[in-house]
């Protein structure tokens, strides 16, 4: 679980993409996500892979793109089956599958290349309301955290005995009662924490707070705007 | 009893927690394991119960290499406490929390009866049975948490900083049940930075710093380490500071009243 988690939590890395501005970087996950979107054969799909791989490559964070796709996997595994039992067939079916893997991916590019501060910045841009913004971000920011308070609450209860592959299918979804009711409770008690930290530090007086960083286009954000987006238009034209 | 030979663990993100680790924990003894935030105290504490297993080298629990056996096992054996509560608590009511373990290990009926009624007054908890343990204050929360663990009787007994959020009151109820159940013959191993709490066991001391163990001995002999304690962001309790600043040979007491009638006696007032 910890090793999949790890592939939707940002980390700080020195590559070129990192480094440009995060309105650039959801320009470009948003290209392939519609990429992804309107391709259907598995050519297609293939090219829009070989795309997101070189790209998370260039990113460096190939490492952790692997993690979310097995997790993609998973899932698009039931919607194979779901769509051969419906009656599709395999190849159909397949694609369906795929285009599911390829849309996760693009959108956890994304999130792996954007920190919460960046992408907190981008949606103050789109001048969408502050309130909004802070909730989704600090939901975001918070991923990380609640994850290592999970890996805490394995330990303890593992210590007091508990084997969560023990015992059928069933007896295994409620083996996980131990973790989930304390990992909520915890949650549910942070929450409210920030809350009032969060109003003791005056948030909320003031409707339109300042910012301390401008978001400024630099040279390589003005070089990687027309390459990609010459990249997606010849995509999208080739695809429909 | 407990043995770590050559241990060296390494973070999944390649972070060094614990280098070269070589110890043995004797039975029936207190231990404490001090040194600075960041200095692999947990993670060491972890490796007994086989919650983390070593990258290299071998820790002996019991004479079982813990690479070899389940933590469920581990744990019938060795009781560990976490620091914080809330990462513990899940059920519907206190019964039902310490029940949790005992179920989990014990198959006789009779004898998790035993136990579960011993664990509730030995913590002072009986008048909380049907209570849901999330109404409980910090204090009967971390009670509860240990009677939860002590309930199964495991040999050995780890708490992760047990007077954290606690009063003096329960700091002191907390120092008589750990003494108690090391006269029963208990092993005791203590995570914490409150020294002036662990002056009072007179445990086995274990300082770490940067993954390493630093030096093990007896406290007062730690404690008067000047270079150790300052290496080691350590501070020396009050009333060792005070020995050591009237120049008295003999071992401080471990409590303030009978350290005043010594100092009474010396004065000659």
């Amino acid at each position: 679980m910890y090793w999949i988690s790890k592939g939707f939590i940002f980390t700080k890395v020195d590559s070129l993409v990192h480094k440009l501005d995060p309105r650039v970087k959801l320009l470009i996950s948003i290209q392939f996500f519609i990429l992804a979107l309107l391709v259907s054969d598995l050519i297609d799909l293939a090219i829009i892979f070989t795309g997101i791989i070189l790209f998370a490559n260039i990113s460096k964070i190939f490492s952790k793109l692997i993690r979310t796709m097995l997790f993609a996997v998973l899932f698009s595994g039931i919607i194979l089956g779901i769509n051969i039992i419906a009656g599709y067939s395999f190849i159909y079916s397949l694609q369906i599958a795929l285009r599911f893997v390829a849309i996760v991916c693009s959108t956890s590019i994304f999130f792996l290349i954007t920190s919460p501060d960046e992408l907190e910045y981008v949606l103050r841009w789109f001048r969408i309301p502050n309130d909004l913004v802070f909730a989704f971000v600090t939901a975001v920011r918070f991923v990380p955290i609640i994850l290592m308070d999970a890996l805490q609450i394995i330990d303890a209860q593992k210590s007091r005995g508990l084997e969560l592959e023990k015992g059928n299918p069933i007896t295994r979804i409620k083996n996980f009662v131990p973790i989930l009711v304390p990992l909520i409770v915890n949650e549910v008690i942070r929450s409210g924490e920030l809350a009032e930290a969060m109003e003791a530090r005056c948030y909320g007086v003031v409707k339109k707070p300042t910012v301390l960083y401008e978001l400024k286009l630099n040279f390589n954000d003005k070089l990687a705007i027309p390459f990609c987006t010459s990249i997606f238009i010849l995509g999208f034209f080739l695809s429909i | 009893m407990i043995e770590f030979k050559d241990v060296n663990y390494i973070h999944s993100n390649g972070i060094p927690a614990l280098k070269e680790i070589n110890l043995s924990i004797k039975p029936k003894t207190i231990n404490a394991l001090v040194g600075s935030n960041g200095t692999g105290k947990t993670t060491l504490a972890r490796h007994i119960n086989g919650l983390l297993k070593p990258t290299s080298g071998n820790v002996l629990v019991f004479g079982k290499n813990t690479k070899k056996i389940s933590v469920a096992s581990l744990s019938k054996r060795i009781g560990m406490v976490f620091q914080n509560s809330n990462h513990q608590l899940f059920a519907d009511t206190v019964k039902n929390e310490i029940l949790f373990g005992l179920n989990n290990f014990e198959t006789d009926s009779q004898i998790i009866k035993t136990r579960f009624e011993w664990a509730l007054n030995f913590f002072d908890l009986k008048k909380y049975e049907n209570t849901s343990p999330l109404k409980l204050s910090g204090g009967e929360k971390k009670r509860l948490c240990i009677a939860s663990v002590l309930a199964w009787n495991p040999e050995v007994l780890i708490l992760d900083e047990p007077t954290v959020g606690q009063d003096q009151v329960q700091k002191g109820k907390m120092l008589e049940f750990i003494s108690n159940l090391n006269k029963q013959g208990k092993t005791i191993i203590i995570i914490s930075h409150d020294l002036e709490f662990l002056w009072s066991l007179k445990p086995n001391v274990i300082v770490m710093t940067k993954g390493k163990i630093r030096k093990t001995g007896k406290i007062a002999d730690i404690f008067s380490d000047d270079e150790l304690l300052n290496q080691t962001c350590l501070m020396r309790p009050q009333l060792l500071d005070l020995w050591m600043k009237l120049n008295i040979k003999r071992e401080p007491p471990a409590d303030i009243t009978k350290a005043a009638d010594i100092i009474r006696r010396i004065s000659g007032s």
